[in-house]
């Protein structure tokens, strides 16, 4: 790499910031995670459960064969992605609550593509995933295009979107799309070409419904990555954040940087939705997605919107819910404690205050002394 | 079409819109005082759910209907403090953090219930009782109104009084203008002395306290039990009410009638040969429909506003 003396150290430093940026958003996720744990410790200790043995087949569970961790992978798949789409749109300052139509709608592109549309076999695959991106793109840009060029409220925005894509899903699934004869209420089966390749195929032991969509994820966030910290556009995206009056100052045009950010949020929430029904339902289910969109939102909270982040945080927060349902099973201790685990997590992270409060108060206290 | 008609106009029909109608009515006006107030309360949905169920379990151990009622209400309007205290103490996202409470709201009751008597579904195993119903002896025999507005439960009167109270209050009362002051801008407020802390804190606790009634309405007057997650998304509706009506209570009035009378409507067509889920989108197509015309007026008032200073 050639430049300037000054130019190479002004670059190392700034790779030592990043570095560092990395390391407090992984150390933060980490503590929160360890508080809330301890948390639920005392509240099954109060209630007069045994928190010892609940989180020793908690934590334990999930790895005890290769079907459970093929069931947490797969959870894990939905949830990153999930959490991957809500982390652009908060990237750029804007709290969208639209993961949910935006899944809803690209399970629908994916499901009709790959039930109805015959294509050669990797066709069959990649042309659904595609469909079900530009879906959730669609639904992105709804509420992203009211916020930027009107002005309008994307919360109550992407919350009346969501209420809307559900029931016409619901519609759409109990109705026309509705396998005839069938008795249960779900669509046909997708093309077998169309299927997402379980890891079983790969790994050799059974995964359960666990597939390369993971690997899919996995490409995704890396991409994520790469567009927030290498493109002109992530660099748009961040400063809109950052700073909105500053970004419009320097004659970024914030109007259409919050379009993009819902749009390519919308289509990896699309993605999401193409991955549980080709991967892990194989057909259209009613209640496709369950309570999974909002807690993307904590999946992002979590990382704190570093796509590299959210894997991990993607991996942990679903390997407690994996550990859950297995705690459930084995022990006296209800699942229910996980989701209050997830919400003492939630507003701890919400308080990220009181990291910054106490900084403040030290360096208060350096400049003091000196 | 003359049976939909039929059905419409029916006295049965409209009694069911004000039950309907109830809940959203209340969380709505809550939401509207909270939103006045300068701090979204998007926890409106966990309020409601905490309110709900210990209502019930409060009632269906010490026997006393009343007794239930209050303890939803506090809690719910305690989960209204805890929320202003996240976001005027730890500078927390109002919106993150209520979302954080209506995951806590989710498991807290489900866990509570679970460990008490030892349930998954809810309270149905225990004797809680309903909230009374109000009959008006001289209005029962008026022909259609007598069916429509008597017989049905305390709450629903409640609900449409705190229309009117929330106005008087807003409108007529110290607090209100203070509120408002508060909500609009919190400097120019706090610089001629008003409180602008404790009038959050108050806000957000009435605004509790008002999702609290449609929680107890949903356990203790629509049935007499508690159901896991049974609020099922109520909350989020009235949050859209809230705008819909363009943030003056007796527009979030009218809207949360509104949405209650769409989903009476929507229940009634199950009968007909309409697709419910698709009627069911209308009140909410409508919101993102108003929202979008609002939006744009401002905007359009607010361009030529620019032009004027300009000049």
């Amino acid at each position: 790499m050639t430049g300037t003396l000054i130019e190479t150290e002004d670059r190392r430093e700034y790779r030592a910031t990043r570095r560092r940026d990395l390391a407090v958003d992984l150390s933060m996720a980490l503590a929160t995670i360890l508080a809330a744990l301890a948390i639920g410790f005392l509240v099954m200790l109060a209630t007069g459960n045994n928190p010892i043995k609940a989180y020793e087949v908690m934590l334990t569970g999930p790895l005890d064969r290769s079907f459970r961790v093929g069931r947490w992978l797969e959870d894990a798949t939905t949830l990153t992605l999930l959490g991957l789409s809500v982390a652009i749109p908060f990237r750029a300052r804007q709290i969208s609550l639209g993961a949910e139509s935006q899944l809803y709608a690209g399970a629908l592109a994916a499901g009709t593509v790959a039930i109805f549309l015959p294509l050669p076999p990797v066709a069959a695959v990649i042309v659904p995933m595609v469909a079900a991106a530009g879906a959730g793109a669609g639904m992105g840009l709804v509420p992203g295009s009211m916020k930027a060029r009107l002005g309008a409220n994307e919360i109550v925005a992407t919350l009346m979107l969501n209420a809307i894509v559900v029931r016409v899903y619901d519609y759409l699934v109990n109705g026309p799309l509705k396998e005839p004869g069938s008795s249960a209420v779900h669509s046909k089966s997708i093309q077998d070409d169309s299927a997402l390749t379980p890891l079983t195929d790969w790994f050799g032991t059974p995964m359960g419904r666990a597939n390369i969509g993971f690997g899919v994820m996995l490409l995704t966030a890396v991409a994520l990555w790469l567009l927030l910290t290498r493109t002109p556009l992530g660099y748009r995206i961040r400063m809109t954040g950052s700073n909105p009056g500053f970004a419009e100052y320097g004659g970024i045009k914030v109007p259409r940087v919050i379009e993009w950010s819902f749009v390519i949020g919308g289509a990896v929430a699309g993605l999401a939705g193409a991955h549980l029904v080709q991967g892990v339902y194989g057909r259209l289910e009613p209640g496709l997605a369950g309570s999974l969109a909002f807690e993307g939102i904590v999946v992002a909270l979590l990382a704190r919107n570093n796509p590299l982040v959210v894997v991990v945080a993607g991996l942990f927060y679903s390997y407690l819910r994996a550990g859950g349902d297995i705690m459930e099973q084995q022990t006296d201790v209800g699942t229910e404690i996980v989701v209050v685990i997830q919400a003492v997590i939630v507003l701890l992270v919400t308080a990220q205050a009181l990291p910054e409060l106490l900084k403040r108060r030290l360096t208060r206290r350096q400049v003091g002394v000196r | 079409m003359s049976s939909l008609l039929d059905v419409v106009l029916s006295s049965a029909f409209l009694a069911a819109v004000l039950r309907v109608a109830t809940p959203y009515l209340l969380a709505a006006l809550g939401g509207l005082v909270a939103e006045r107030s300068g701090i979204s309360n998007i926890a409106l949905e966990g309020q409601m759910l905490g309110a709900a169920c210990t209502g019930a379990l409060v009632a269906g151990y010490s026997h006393s209907v009343a007794l239930g009622a209050v303890c939803g209400v506090a809690v719910a309007a305690l989960m209204g403090v805890l929320l202003a205290a996240l976001r005027l103490e730890l500078g927390a996202d109002a919106i993150i953090a209520g979302i954080g409470l209506n995951l806590l709201a989710s498991g807290g009751t489900a866990f509570a219930v679970y460990t008490l008597l030892d349930d998954k579904g809810g309270t149905s195993g225990l004797k809680s009782g309903t909230l009374p119903t109000v009959t008006l002896p001289g209005v029962e025999s008026v022909p259609v109104m007598g069916d429509v507005v008597s017989g049905q439960n305390m709450i629903t009167w409640l609900a449409f009084l705190a229309a009117p109270f929330v106005a008087w209050l807003f409108f007529r009362t110290r607090f209100g203008f203070h509120l408002r002051a508060v909500g609009e801008m919190p400097d120019a407020a706090a610089s001629v002395g008003i409180p602008v802390r404790r009038v959050q804190y108050a806000g957000l606790a009435l605004s509790g306290a008002l999702a609290g009634l449609a929680g107890v309405f949903l356990s203790m007057g629509y049935v007499s039990f508690f159901v896991r997650d049974m609020t099922a998304g109520r909350g989020f509706i009235a949050l859209a009410a809230v705008f819909l009506g363009g943030l003056r209570p007796w527009g979030v009035f009218l809207a949360a009638l509104g949405f209650g009378a769409a989903e009476a409507l929507a229940v009634q067509l199950g009968t007909l040969d309409v697709p419910p889920q698709l009627v069911s989108t209308i009140p909410y197509a409508l919101t993102l429909v108003a929202l979008a015309l609002y939006a744009w007026r401002r905007k359009r008032r607010g361009a030529t506003a620019e032009v004027a200073a300009s000049l």
